[in-house]
């Protein structure tokens, strides 16, 4: 199922300028319903105060880091069938492996292109 | 720092000691004095570190302040790159919803075929531009970077004054001769840095060490 350009995104990240990027690469890629977290937490408290269809997390935040909100969103009921992509810079295989195993759906490494943010959410919503 | 050893005059009174089986009381009395000696002249040496010490911890705030302002200027530097280029990524926009309305009608107006292909070239042009502004965008993700670097060299720098101010508080009370109420405040004071060891330093528990310490 293509991706619904009307879903609401919440992309979080505790850089502003970050999460300034990543809105304005998925507004180009015609997304137009986009939220936006400073944290793990702040992204939970926002994901169960609304409806969300996806969500873009950085990994290394204050508060609470985006593996532990992706754990948190797999095990909560309501939100675990979110599709849940991973921005980050760290490229270890072992935080890749982390991030499979906490049942993320997909995972870029920063720094990153356009290309590559529509390429991955193309192969989430396939 | 050189490794205490056994004197040789030492070593060859316990090598006769050894040979004739005689107590070695005396002689090693003699060996635990040198040993004092050594280790008296070791702490002395140690101590004429504390100055520069103080020194370099007085100069890591300040390190750790330049270090954040960075951050804070890459990162307003690289907003205000963004607000320049959102603002042209709009124009664009506006300009290729003209240039449709353009097209639509001179093709209407039956002008020149040659004129409507320039119009349709101008909006390629347009939409490469987008296509170069996005990735000016994503370019400026080299601030994040920038940023998690400088916390981590922040993280290391903390590290290092709690370190350096632990030299000072184990060597101060010795350089100054210190009584039993000094060397008791040192120990409290060491608590405390073990007790911020996972946290920022507090500046004012900085100061308070330096100035307890005789650094002013």
């Amino acid at each position: 199922m293509p991706a619904d350009p009307n879903m609401k995104i919440l992309v979080v990240d505790d850089m502003s300028t970050m999460r300034r990027i990543v809105k304005n690469i998925l507004k180009q890629l015609g997304f137009n319903n986009l939220e936006e977290a400073e944290n793990g937490q702040d992204a939970l408290t926002k994901l169960h105060a609304d409806t969300y269809g996806f969500v873009v997390s950085d990994w290394n935040m204050p508060v609470m880091m985006g593996i532990d909100m992706l754990r948190a969103i797999r095990a909560d009921e309501k939100l675990k069938k979110i599709p849940v992509l991973m921005v980050t810079a760290e490229a270890q295989k072992e935080n890749l492996m982390e991030a499979v195993q906490a049942g993320v759906s997909n995972y870029v490494v920063k720094p990153f292109t356009a290309e590559t943010m529509q390429d991955k959410i193309n192969k989430i919503f396939k | 720092m050189a490794q205490p050893r056994v004197t040789p005059k030492a070593q060859e009174a316990l090598d006769e000691d050894e040979q004739t089986g005689k107590a070695p009381d005396a002689k090693l009395y003699e060996e635990l004095g040198e040993l004092a000696r050594f280790i008296d002249t070791t702490m002395k040496t140690l101590s004429e570190f504390s100055a520069p010490v103080n020194a370099s911890t007085e100069q890591l705030p300040q390190a750790q302040t330049h270090l954040l302002n960075l951050k804070t200027q890459t990162e307003q530097g690289t907003h205000r790159v963004m607000l320049e280029v959102e603002a042209i990524q709009e124009n664009h926009v506006q300009a290729n919803k003209m240039l449709k309305d353009i097209a639509q009608a001179l093709q209407h107006a039956n002008v020149d075929p040659a004129l409507i292909q320039q119009m349709h070239a101008l909006g390629q042009t347009l939409g490469q531009n987008d296509k170069r502004l996005l990735d000016i965008m994503t370019a400026l993700s080299f601030q994040d970077l920038v940023a998690q670097s400088v916390n981590k060299l922040v993280t290391i720098l903390d590290e290092v004054e709690h370190r350096l101010l632990q030299l000072v508080v184990v060597f101060g009370p010795y350089q100054k001769q210190a009584a039993k109420t000094d060397q008791s405040k040192a120990s409290e004071m060491l608590k405390q840095l073990e007790a911020t060891k996972n946290t920022s330093m507090d500046q004012d528990l900085a100061d308070e060490i330096l100035k307890q310490f005789g650094f002013n």
